[in-house]
This record gives C-alpha cells, sequence and structure tokens, in this order.
C-alpha cells in the first residue's frame, strides 16, 4: 500500500487475471450455454429479462401513443380495438411473467447469493442451468403464442372471457405454465443454498438483507406458483372438455377463477417487491456508510410480508359479488399487510439520517424508490379501504397505484441494483455523471406518465379502454408525454451501461464502501468465488473500511486485534499442581 | 385548481366528478380523510429525506456520525402507532361499505342485462331501452344479468361499481340526488338537424342556449343532460364502448311518461321502429348495416339472401328465418360466425320483431316487396 494515510494492514483483493475472471476463464458459445457457474447464469438471465423488458416497454409506448387521442391515435381501421387489446395484453403478460417475476431474483439473486454467502455455487448448479432453459423456452414459447393469435384476454385470463375467445389461450397459457416451473426452481434452490450453505460466522442474523428478502421471496415462488399451475390446467380442462369449474354454460362460477388466480397472483406481487426491498435495504446502508437501522424488524418484516400476502388475494375482487363479510374481513387483512411495508420505510430513512451519504447512481435510485414505493404503497390505502374501493376499482387509479409499486418500486429497485452490482458483475465503472441524469430522467418521467393516471381514475376513467370519453383528453395526454421521457431516461440508462463496457474504467474490487462478501472478492469475481469459506461478522459494520483516494477504492483494514493476552500466565500450570 | 374541462355532466373538482348520488358524499369523505392521513405522512417522510440528503451528502471517506443499529422502542412506536389510522380508515370504509351493498326495502327496481357491448335496461311491461332512466332522491336498485361474459356497471357520478357476473344475478342500489337538465325543445330540434342522418353522438359537445346564457352540454338524443355510465370489467373488443348514460328524472310522472313514449311502436312506421330497436336492442354491437362483417352477418342485403350455415345446408333468409334466429340465435348458424348471440326470447313483442324484418327489407335489394332500388339505397347513405 503505497498511501501513506491509509493504516499498514489494508486488504484489497485486487484484480482477477484472465485465467481467473469468470468471464474469461472459458470462451466459446459452448461455455456458455453448458456452463454450471451461477454468474454466467445470471448474466444470461439479464440480457434475457431486459430483452423482455425492451419488448414490454415498446409495447407500452404503442398503448401510451395509441391512448393520445380519445378515439384512438396509433391504431386504426375496423381491427383498432381489437390490436390495442391485444397490446395491452401483451404488455402485462411479457412484463409480469418474463420481466418482473424473474427480474430481481433470477438476474441479480443468481449472481449474488451464493457471492453473499461466500459460496462457490448454489446449491444445485444443474438445477439452475434447468431453470433458465426453461424460462427461455417458456418464453418462447408464450411470445410466440401471443403473437401468433393475438391474444386478448388480458394477461388475468379472466374466465368466462378466457374460455370463449377464440385466440390461443391454451398456448399463452402452457407457456405460463413452464415459467412457473422455472420460477419454482429456482425458488427451490435457493432455499437450499441459504439454508445450507452458509459460511462459518454467519447466523441467520448476520445475513445481509438482499438475502433474507430472497430467502422470504423463495418461500413464495415454492408455496404460491403451483397453484398458477393448478389455476391454469383447470383453465386448459375448462377450455377442451367444459368440465364445468369456471364456465357459467357448463355450471361453473367464474369468480371461482378469480380466487384461484388471485391465490397465486396477490402473493407473486410480492414476488416482485420482496427482493426490490431487499435492494434498496442494501443500497441505503452502503451509500449511506452507516448500519442498517432496524436489521432484524426489516428481516422479520420480510417474512411478514410473504406470510401475510398468502390472505389478502379476495382485495382484487371487491366489487365481483362475495359477502359482506368475506369483503370486509379480506379488507382487514389487507390492512394489515400495509404495516411491514411501512416500517421498511422508516428503517432505510433512519438509515440515512446521521448516515454519510454518497449521491452515486444507485443511491440516486434508491431514493427514486423510497418517494415512487411510498406513493405506491399509500394509494393502496384507498383501494383497501372498501368504500373508495367501490369507486376506484378496475380505473386508471389501480393502474397508477400497481405501476407505482411495479415500476417505482421494483424496476427502479431492480436498476439501482444493477448499477450498484455492475462494477461487480462485468469489472467496469459506468460514467457516474450520465448515471445519475439518466436516474433524473427516468423520475421525471416516471412520474409525468403515472401521476396524472391517478387523476384519470378518480374522475372515472376505466382502465382497459381502447377509447375514452374527450373529458379525459388532456391527463391522457400529459401521461403519454411522460411515457415519452421515461423511455430516453431508460435508454439513456442502457446506452450508460453499455458505453461503459467499452469505454469504463477497470472497476476496483470495492468502488462504494460495502461490507458484505461479494465486495471482498475481485470485479468481476473469479469462478470459484472465494478459495475458502470465508469468515463473517456483521454486513453492515463499516468500521474497518477506508477509502483509498490515491486508487478510488474502498480497502479494508485489520480490525485492531489483542494477539498477546494481557496478564502474564502463572508459570505453573494449575493442573501441574504446582510442580515444576 | 383549473383544469381544461369539458365536461358537462361534472362539476370541474380536481378529483373527482359531480356527487351525484347519496353515496357520493361519504365515499368523497373517505377518500379525504385518507388522502389527509397519507399527506401528513408522506410530506414529513419525504421533507426528512430531502433534509437529510442536504445535510448528510459528504465527501467519499467520509466516515458516517453515527453507527447506531437500532432502537426498539422508536421502532415499536412507528410499527403500532399508525395502525391506529389504519382501523379508522377500515370501519369508515367498511361502515360506508354496508350501505352501499343493502338495498333499502321497497327500492324502485330495474332490470340491468349486459352483454358484448352494450346495455339493455328492463323497465317492466316489454319496455327496453339502453338507457338508465332513474328518479331523483328515489332509492333504485339494479337487478343484473350478463349473457356472455363478466361485465362490471359503474357510474363515476354515482361512485358506484359492481360486477355483472353470468349465471348469477348481482345487485346494486343508489340513490340519485342530481336530476338531468332538459334542454329546450327549439335547442333540441336545431341539434336533430346538424345530426341529421348520423348515429347521435352523446360526447360531443354542444354550445346550447339555456335560460342561465349559452352553456357547453353534453345530451342525449332527447335533449337531457347525463351522466356517464361505463363498462369496468374488460369483456373484448369494443368494451371501451360498451358505455351507457344515466337519465335522473325530477320526478315519477316524469320517468312514467319518459317510459310510456318508449314502451312501444306507437304511431311510427315499422321501418322506423325496426331501426331504432337496431340501435337500442343491442344489434348494432354485432352487425354491420354498411356491408361489413363484425361478430355477426352484416344486415345489408341480408333478407332475401342465401346464406350457407355451419352445418353446410343453405338456408334462405325470410321472416321466418330472422324470426327464429332472433328467439334461438344458436340454431342455425351462418358457416364463418361464432354461436355467441344471445336469445332475445320473451324480450321482444311480436310488432317488435315484425318491425325488425320490416327495417331488414328496407336495406336489403334482395327482398321482393321492395319496389326496386329507390328507398333502399337512401337508407344505405343515411346509414353511412
Amino acid at each position: 500500500m503505497s498511501n501513506a494515510t491509509l493504516p499498514a494492514g489494508a486488504r484489497d483483493p485486487g484484480y482477477p487475471t484472465e485465467r481467473e475472471n469468470y468471464l474469461t476463464n472459458s470462451s466459446g458459445i459452448l461455455s456458455w450455454m453448458f456452463t454450471l457457474d451461477h454468474k454466467r447464469i445470471g448474466l444470461m438471465y439479464l440480457i434475457g429479462v431486459m430483452s423482455a423488458f425492451a419488448v414490454g416497454g415498446l409495447l407500452a409506448l404503442a398503448i401510451r401513443l395509441h391512448l393520445l387521442d380519445p378515439n384512438g391515435w396509433m391504431f386504426s381501421g375496423a381491427e383498432a380495438n381489437n390490436i390495442y387489446n391485444q397490446v395491452f395484453t401483451l404488455h402485462g403478460a411479457i412484463m409480469v411473467f418474463l420481466f418482473i417475476i424473474p427480474s430481481i431474483p433470477a438476474a441479480l439473486g443468481n449472481f449474488l447469493v451464493p457471492v453473499m454467502l461466500g459460496a462457490k455455487d448454489v446449491g444445485f448448479p444443474r438445477l439452475n442451468l434447468s431453470s433458465f432453459y426453461l424460462w427461455v423456452f417458456g418464453a418462447l414459447f408464450f411470445v410466440t403464442a401471443l403473437f401468433s393469435s393475438g391474444l386478448d384476454t388480458g394477461w388475468t385470463f379472466y374466465t368466462p372471457y378466457s374460455t370463449t375467445t377464440d385466440t390461443s389461450v391454451i398456448l399463452a397459457t402452457l407457456g405460463a405454465f413452464i415459467l412457473g416451473f422455472s420460477s419454482i426452481f429456482t425458488g427451490l434452490n435457493f432455499i437450499v443454498t441459504i439454508n445450507t450453505m452458509r459460511p462459518p460466522g454467519m447466523t441467520w442474523f448476520k445475513m445481509p438483507l438482499f438475502l433474507w428478502a430472497t430467502y422470504a421471496t423463495s418461500i413464495i415462488q415454492v408455496l404460491a406458483t403451483p397453484v398458477l399451475g393448478i389455476t391454469l390446467l383447470l383453465l386448459i380442462a375448462e377450455r377442451t372438455m367444459h368440465i364445468g369449474i369456471f364456465d357459467p354454460e357448463f355450471n361453473g362460477d367464474p369468480v371461482t377463477y378469480q380466487h384461484f388466480f388471485w391465490f397465486y397472483s396477490h402473493p407473486a406481487v410480492y414476488i416482485m417487491i420482496l427482493p426490490a426491498f431487499g435492494i434498496i435495504s442494501e443500497l441505503i446502508s452502503v451509500h449511506s456508510h452507516k448500519h442498517i437501522f432496524g436489521y432484524r424488524f426489516i428481516a422479520y418484516s420480510s417474512i411478514a410480508i410473504a406470510l401475510l400476502g398468502f390472505l389478502v388475494w379476495g382485495h382484487h375482487m371487491f366489487t365481483a359479488g362475495m359477502s359482506s363479510l368475506t369483503t370486509i374481513v379480506f379488507s382487514a387483512l389487507t390492512f394489515t399487510v400495509s404495516v411491514p411495508s411501512a416500517i421498511k420505510v422508516f428503517n432505510w430513512l433512519a438509515t440515512m439520517y446521521k448516515g454519510s451519504i454518497s449521491l452515486t447512481t444507485p443511491m440516486c435510485y434508491a431514493i427514486s424508490f423510497i418517494f415512487l414505493f411510498t406513493i405506491g404503497g399509500l394509494t393502496g390505502l384507498f383501494l383497501g379501504t372498501l368504500a373508495t374501493d367501490l369507486h376506484l376499482h378496475d380505473t386508471y387509479f389501480v393502474v397508477a397505484h400497481f405501476h407505482y409499486v411495479m415500476v417505482g418500486g421494483t424496476l427502479i429497485a431492480f436498476l439501482g441494483g444493477v448499477f450498484h452490482w455492475w462494477p461487480k458483475m462485468v469489472g467496469k465503472l459506468y460514467n457516474e455523471t450520465h448515471g445519475r441524469i439518466a436516474a433524473l430522467l427516468v423520475f421525471l418521467g416516471f412520474n409525468g406518465t403515472f401521476l396524472p393516471q391517478f387523476v384519470l381514475g378518480s374522475r372515472g376513467m376505466p382502465r382497459r379502454y381502447a377509447t375514452y370519453d374527450p373529458e379525459f383528453a388532456f391527463l391522457h395526454q400529459l401521461s403519454t408525454f411522460g411515457a415519452l421521457l421515461l423511455g430516453v431516461g431508460l435508454l439513456y440508462a442502457f446506452v450508460v451501461l453499455m458505453v461503459s463496457l467499452v469505454k469504463g474504467r477497470r472497476a476496483p474490487a470495492n468502488p462504494w464502501g460495502g461490507v458484505t462478501l461479494e465486495w471482498q472478492c475481485t470485479s468481476p469475481p473469479p469462478y470459484y468465488n472465494f478459495e475458502r469459506p470465508p469468515v463473517v461478522g456483521d454486513p453492515y459494520d463499516f468500521h474497518n473500511l477506508e477509502w483509498d483516494a490515491e486508487n478510488e477504492r474502498y480497502v479494508t483494514t485489520e480490525p485492531e486485534r489483542k494477539l498477546v493476552p494481557e496478564s502474564t500466565p502463572e508459570e505453573v500450570p494449575v493442573h501441574a499442581g504446582g510442580q515444576k | 385548481m383549473t383544469f381544461p374541462t369539458l365536461l358537462a355532466d361534472t362539476n370541474a373538482d380536481f378529483w373527482f366528478p359531480i356527487q351525484g348520488s347519496s353515496f357520493a358524499e361519504e365515499v368523497d369523505w373517505v377518500y379525504d380523510l385518507i388522502l389527509y392521513i397519507s399527506l401528513a405522512f408522506f410530506v414529513p417522510m419525504m421533507a426528512f429525506m430531502v433534509w437529510c440528503l442536504f445535510k448528510y451528502i459528504k465527501a467519499r471517506g467520509t466516515k458516517a456520525e453515527s453507527q447506531i443499529s437500532h432502537h426498539t422502542t422508536l421502532e415499536l412506536t412507528w410499527s403500532i402507532g399508525p395502525s391506529v389510522l389504519l382501523v379508522w380508515m377500515f370501519v369508515q370504509g367498511s361502515i360506508s361499505f354496508l350501505d352501499m351493498r343493502t338495498p333499502p326495502e321497497g327500492s324502485y327496481d330495474i332490470g340491468v342485462q349486459a352483454f358484448k357491448w352494450g346495455w339493455t335496461m328492463d323497465y317492466g311491461n316489454g319496455t327496453f331501452h339502453p338507457e338508465l332512466h332513474i328518479v331523483k332522491d328515489e332509492p333504485t336498485k339494479l337487478s343484473m344479468r350478463s349473457t356472455d361474459v363478466i361485465h362490471s356497471l359503474f357510474v363515476p357520478a354515482f361512485r358506484a361499481k359492481k360486477d355483472i357476473v353470468p349465471g348469477r344475478y348481482n345487485y346494486m342500489w343508489f340513490k340519485p340526488t342530481v336530476a338531468s337538465e332538459k334542454i329546450s325543445d327549439e335547442a333540441l330540434a336545431k341539434l336533430k338537424k346538424q345530426n341529421e342522418g348520423t348515429t347521435w353522438d352523446y360526447d360531443k359537445v354542444h354550445t346550447i342556449q339555456t335560460e342561465d346564457g349559452e352553456r357547453e352540454l353534453q345530451v342525449t338524443p332527447e335533449g337531457y343532460t347525463f351522466f356517464d355510465l361505463y363498462c369496468t370489467e374488460y369483456c373484448g373488443k369494443n368494451h371501451s364502448e360498451m358505455q351507457t348514460v344515466v337519465v335522473v328524472h325530477e320526478t315519477q310522472a316524469e320517468l312514467e311518461a319518459w317510459i310510456k313514449a318508449n314502451s312501444s311502436r306507437g304511431p311510427i312506421p315499422m321501418e322506423e321502429w325496426g331501426e331504432l330497436l337496431y340501435a337500442r336492442r343491442g344489434c348494432s354491437g354485432c352487425h354491420s348495416v354498411d356491408g361489413s362483417k363484425l361478430v355477426g352477418p352484416s344486415f345489408l342485403d341480408l333478407y332475401g339472401s342465401q346464406h350457407a350455415l355451419t352445418t353446410g345446408e343453405n338456408q334462405l333468409v325470410d321472416e321466418n328465418y330472422v324470426r327464429e334466429s332472433i328467439i334461438a340465435p344458436k340454431a342455425k348458424v351462418v358457416a364463418g360466425y361464432q354461436p355467441v348471440m344471445p336469445s332475445y326470447k320473451g324480450q321482444l313483442s311480436d310488432d317488435d320483431i315484425d318491425s325488425i324484418i320490416a327495417y331488414l327489407k328496407s336495406i336489403s335489394s334482395n327482398a321482393p316487396t321492395q319496389p326496386a332500388g329507390a328507398e333502399a339505397e337512401s337508407e344505405e347513405e343515411s346509414a353511412e
């Protein structure tokens, strides 16, 4: 260490050799296709989900452009309404099944879980690769089905519309079925990995909070996804064999389908948002260089959300005609879920207090997340309250609410996570100034798109409308312009990352000052992660980190250790009984 | 709160349309309650965050002032404290909800039939109309059913919504508190003239001379201002066009007079009544009159033509076939179409069916009784 200000024992893992670097230690397309390295699989997932997001995002822009005019602007002709319906179905289905659900757990989780655990890989590397291929296969199947016949049921496949429409519901649901298995495999793998592969010293309450969030998510994936599978199989059976469970024409009940569907899909909302909570807990603490506030409350609240999330599915059906008692019980349960989410936000704010905040790009996203997610959470109260929900249900208010949670929450956290771990994944630093500008554009564009939609909704604009009454035109146009800005911001962020691959500086092992284990191996990590399981302590104890200004990196210093006992030992051991 | 407004049926309140029913005040009150509680949390939290950013952004390498890891009392306070407010919201919301769920005894009952993509309101005694007409200050109960997929009836001005699930009856009720206005007969006559030969556009904003000076209004073909009624459960292609209007009459007598005027053909000719039924009873959703193929076969030149059925047979479209197709639509389906039309059995009188047949004849060049050409062509032009 040449820097005189640094204490003598400062440690830094340096840089990986080409032989060690997981990106370069083997080459050729086959070395990627048949890799069992969780980091490579994570990276392939990242490319996959980003492609899905690009497709879903373009569809979203098409929706917004169509709604520029009350009679529809983008699509025209006799089939305009049909095309619009297909486009919003595609947008929803692709974003939910192909992007949001796998985004953080499968892409970032795959890369991070073993490294954070100081392990070499996940518990079942082959299962991991197979879950990736299931995702690819399911995605291709799904997208082909959607595009070939123009599925128009909405991503929710509500019966009896889905049992009577002549579009390819069966193929699409089979695709979703396959994707469900991919999700279950990933969840199973993480549960086993976290349970069995923690390094010496990492007790449950010394795990990074991202791992807690991932663990809670995995529980939901394993428990809830099978229900979706069953539901979709029943739907297929109803369509082909008329078994009479969902379709009133054969004495079925369409509301039963909604119960089945939301029993999965509401917990799925937490599959989407819990990992985002995990990322934000890491980001806020690391970039404030301060111990996370209320570790146990945050960890327990993840588990609480995972469990309570199974009890609130009925709030999607307040207007469907359930009995008054059922409706009121679901409303009450819904309010209980809001408590653990609120706890987390308070804890993040308290973590920033008296910290030493670095306004890096990931931190910009984290702050943006707190702002947007708080709006998303609070507007949920209007929908959980029965009287107001009857007015707001299935209006743009709901659209705005869940976009604030899914996009303002999950997508922003995903972007924050990608920017935070990008140097670790690819070994390059991106341009911070441009990164921040992109984050600001995304923030402004997002609010421009969805704030007007709250007002649209409370004024009575129903969702999934291809055309609308002229009195709503102004707010719809505002929203469309916001969406265009959001699109520009996201593209900008993407370009920043891509430019870094070519022109970025080489990333040090610890560019932000994190204490969790991934910052203790090189950037990018060697293919074996750690030579031996590292011994770990508190993941948020920043005492032994020093900023090395010369090399623009954080280094770990040796904690002060007392190797020699202070008292002089008895010259004659006690058990010797006084004999020399 | 200045918002560019074209609203004929709404006051320009920032958040809400006009309060048109007894629920509206309650719902808006609960909404405001939640809104202010939320703001009371949101604003200080965000102010605190921004303050932290100003105060604690430091040069890299600076150590944080504190490394405090938890404070159990504080955390318990902010975990349990706000729950009281949540309980308040829940209780208020549920009380109002129970009100909205329980129709008072003796409410005025109107049947609602929802279908792809339109509404038929059943006023009893064989009177059907797509518009919902009700009486001010009279609790009104809707008994709703759907013949195909799930729909949902939503009147923003009433803050009332309920899904309509096929295979069961769903009920909702409300008590309108604001009556529709009726524009003067002269103004209406003028509008009628302007709109001659086109289908009536409810959304069009007309500048109308009224007693209070010139006003921008949206009106029904009969000259009433109205509240919008939407379908809010996605139901397929023309979901967004599955809209109708609510007209609130000042008195029961006024409503009865309106029902009487719409109950049967009266003195007008059969073709005209048939055309009205075509527009009012939902035929126009699936059957065009300009020859284009929608969900069902076009009515243009249909009467008197030959059609292949799904069974492979050929069918001449005559009076009996039209009648059968209205009463039992799935019996003989034209090749290339799905058997999706609901039955109108018991919903159309003999005179209604005769009128529809007369209308079909009037727009078909194949109709044998038609004196060649002239009238049929003029009908076609007006349909465009």
